[in-house]
Parts: C-alpha cells; sequence; structure tokens
C-alpha cells in the first residue's frame, strides 16, 4: 500500500515510528561503557565514535532489508506473530534490573569492542527495524524518517527519553497498543491470507481482540483479582479455538456456518466450535487449581 | 537492554500508570478495536439484507461502520474524546450520587431529626 505524502495516513505511520522508536530504544551507551570499560582512554573515544557509526551502519541496513523481507510471502505474518510477543514482553514488569546479556565480559582490542558494539546494536535493533518495516506501509521515506528519528536517540537522546517515560508511564502503554495494532495491521496485510480474509470478514475482529488479549495480558492481568487470572490465558486461547475452527473449514472445506449446516455432522462440528471447548476451559481451571495454586500454597505454608 | 528499563517507573508501567493516563490508552484500545470491528463489517451487507434505513435512517453514519480503516491519529483523537467524556460522566455521576449517601452519624452537616 503506498502512502499518500502529508496524508493524514502518512502522518499517523510517521507517529506510530516515533512511538516505536521511543518504547523499543536500545541502551547503546550502556554497552558501550560495558564493552569499553577496560580499554585504554584514546581507544575509548575511538570506540565510542566507530561503535556509533557502525551501529548506525548495520541499523540502515537492517532498515533496508526488512521492507524486501517483509514482501516475501508468509514474512509479514511472521512478523505480525513476533511484534505481538514483542508488546506483550514490552508491558511485562521487570522488576530487578536486567542485567545485559549481550555483553559478557570488557573486550581487549579496540576490534572486538567495536565487533561487540554492533552485534549488541543489531540484536537490540531487530525488533526496532521489524515494527517500523510494519508501520511504515513499505514507504522508503518513512523508513528513512524512523532512522533519521532513531539515530539521534541511539546517540544523544537517551537520558530525554528515560525522562519522558518516567514522567509519563503511559506512554509505554500506548507503545504496546501501537505495537498491537501494526501487528493486526501486518497480519491482515499479509499476501497469503488477504483473500481470506476478505472472504472471513469476521475473522479479523476475532484476531484483533485475539492479538490485544495476548500483547495486553501483562496490563490487565495487573488490574484483575486473584480467581479472574485465568481469563488471561482462557480469553486467547477461547479466541484461537474459534479463529481455528474458522480456519479449519476454509482448508477441509467443512460447512462451519450453522445457517447453512444441513447434515447431522455439520450441526457436531457448529456444536462442538460453540461449546466444546467449555470442557478444556474447565480441565485447564482444575489442573491450575490442583497442580500450581497447591504447589503456592504449600511453599507459602510455613513448615 | 530497552532504553525503558532504566527508569524503574517505565519498567512497571502497568503498575504506575496514572489513572488517566491508562483511561487514555484503555480508550483507544477500545477504538481500535471498534475500528476492527468496522473493518469486519461490510456495509454492502445491510443493503443485501434490505436494511439500508439501519445506515442512513437510525444514525449508522456515526456507528463503528463509519471508524472502517481509520488511522492511528484519528484513533487518539477519538480514544482522548473517549477518555474526556468518560471522567465527565464520571465527575457528573459522582455529584448526582454523592449527596444520595447518607453522612455519618458524627458529621456536622448531620441534621438532628427528633420525632
Amino acid at each position: 500500500m503506498e502512502l499518500e505524502l502529508f496524508s493524514g495516513a502518512f502522518f499517523s505511520a510517521l507517529l506510530a515510528i516515533i512511538l516505536i522508536d521511543l518504547v523499543l530504544a536500545g541502551d547503546n551507551a550502556l554497552i558501550i561503557g560495558l564493552v569499553a570499560r577496560n580499554l585504554p582512554k584514546e581507544s575509548q573515544n575511538r570506540v565510542i565514535f566507530w561503535g556509533t557509526f557502525g551501529a548506525i551502519a548495520i541499523r540502515a541496513l537492517m532498515a533496508i532489508l526488512v521492507v524486501y523481507i517483509l514482501a516475501v510471502p508468509g514474512f509479514m505474518l511472521a512478523g505480525g506473530l513476533a511484534l505481538v510477543w514483542i508488546a506483550r514482553k514490552l508491558l511485562t514488569p521487570q522488576d530487578s534490573a536486567e542485567e545485559s546479556h549481550l555483553v559478557k565480559a570488557p573486550a581487549a582490542s579496540f576490534a572486538a569492542a567495536v565487533r561487540t558494539i554492533i552485534i549488541a546494536d543489531a540484536v537490540m535493533g531487530i525488533d526496532n527495524v521489524l515494527a517500523i518495516g510494519g508501520a511504515s506501509h513499505g514507504s522508503i521515506l518513512l523508513i528513512l524518517l524512523g532512522l533519521a528519528i532513531s539515530v539521534p536517540i541511539i546517540v544523544w537522546g537517551s537520558q530525554l527519553v528515560i525522562k519522558l517515560v518516567d514522567r509519563y508511564p503511559s506512554v509505554i502503554l500506548l507503545g504496546g497498543a501501537v505495537l498491537c495494532w501494526t501487528a493486526y495491521g501486518m497480519i491482515v496485510r499479509e499476501p497469503m491470507l488477504v483473500s481470506w480474509f476478505e472472504a472471513h470478514p469476521a475473522a479479523k475482529l476475532v484476531l484483533a481482540v485475539l492479538a490485544f488479549s495476548i500483547a495486553l495480558a501483562p496490563w490487565y492481568a495487573e488490574r484483575l483479582s486473584e480467581s479472574m487470572k485465568p481469563l488471561t490465558v482462557l480469553l486467547p486461547a477461547i479466541l484461537i479455538w474459534m479463529l481455528g475452527f474458522e480456519v479449519a473449514a476454509s482448508v477441509w472445506k467443512v460447512q462451519a456456518d450453522y445457517l447453512m449446516a444441513t447434515t447431522q455432522g455439520e450441526y457436531l462440528m457448529e456444536g462442538l466450535r460453540w461449546i466444546g471447548w467449555l470442557p478444556l476451559a474447565a480441565l485447564f481451571l482444575w489442573v491450575r487449581e490442583r497442580l500450581v495454586l497447591r504447589s503456592a500454597r504449600l511453599a507459602r505454608s510455613p513448615q | 537492554m530497552r532504553l525503558i528499563h532504566r527508569s524503574h517507573r517505565a519498567a512497571n508501567a502497568v503498575r504506575t500508570v496514572s489513572p488517566s493516563g491508562e483511561l487514555f490508552v484503555a480508550s483507544i484500545v477500545i477504538c481500535m478495536i471498534l475500528a476492527s470491528f468496522g473493518d469486519a463489517v461490510d456495509p454492502t451487507w445491510f443493503g443485501e439484507a434490505g436494511l439500508e434505513f439501519a445506515i442512513f435512517d437510525l444514525g449508522g453514519e456515526f456507528s463503528v461502520l463509519a471508524m472502517r480503516h481509520w488511522h492511528l491519529l484519528e484513533l487518539l483523537l477519538a480514544g482522548g474524546v473517549m477518555a474526556a467524556g468518560i471522567m465527565i460522566l464520571r465527575i457528573v455521576a459522582g455529584a448526582f450520587f454523592r449527596p444520595l449517601d447518607p453522612a455519618d452519624s458524627g458529621a456536622v452537616e448531620k441534621v438532628p431529626i427528633k420525632l
């Protein structure tokens, strides 16, 4: 889909890219500091310059590559599913400061330091580049603008971003929602599924609610009482069940609409679709109660 | 490591978010789901079912069908309006129902009634 320049869609995509850049920005300063801390003082400045330059170059290369990769059938779907998971991880609370696992030890030489910084940035930037690729709708101009916004964040803007999200944590929630909305758009635009979604428009609604129910689970789980917590698993599972029947009906050419069902088998299938999940949900709640909650209670009880 | 994880408040956004910020984002999410509902419903179905009046006579143009293919900016604006509406509704409802609650027996404004 080509976006018209300076249209509402263009500015919306740009806003989505800015939000994605803010919430998915990697902490390059920390990586550079960890890698270069044992190097001599004169080497440290060179490492900071070439490490940052290499990080920007690799980010630009990945951004260009992702446009072509997302055009390959199947990758839009895979990218959309990955973004749902990335949004979920973004909203999952972090109780303690996470140690960077990308840097095992300080580098012993200049080349090793620059190489480690570039690899670490490439690993940290994969999700960012994927999300920008999805939000840009294949527009190279938007990709370039996304890069132009993320590069200052990489180089100078880290303290500004930290202050912003510290003052307004709702930016993180908004970022998660925008990531999820981008993921939904990517899945719906998947070339292999476009015609299927046109034939099954109701599946779009189920897919949207499914994506939000998975990605925003850490958010609404915080607001649910202990007895309602299984809803974070049951709601997505029921939606997957419903969507699965819709997909199965298309793949095996089975009639899954009860208004059009004519044979006994089709009525049974329809019954299974609407109430078949109930015993499975009951089984899940029973197993959860027996195994998980009981072991948690035993662990808490005094010896 | 993400930049946002340098801030404890941002890393625990689902716990530290303010009620008004949460209401705003929740309203946007609701608008996104409503927009996807608009995408899922084909307005031509109404014509095929002989229900054109449902769209044009019963205010259908203001329903979720109008939200088809909405952009993020439109969704943000709609979410903001919805959040403001809900906040005003809460204030008005609070102002209406608060006088209906009986004051504590020891409260200053309690009117002594002796029969």
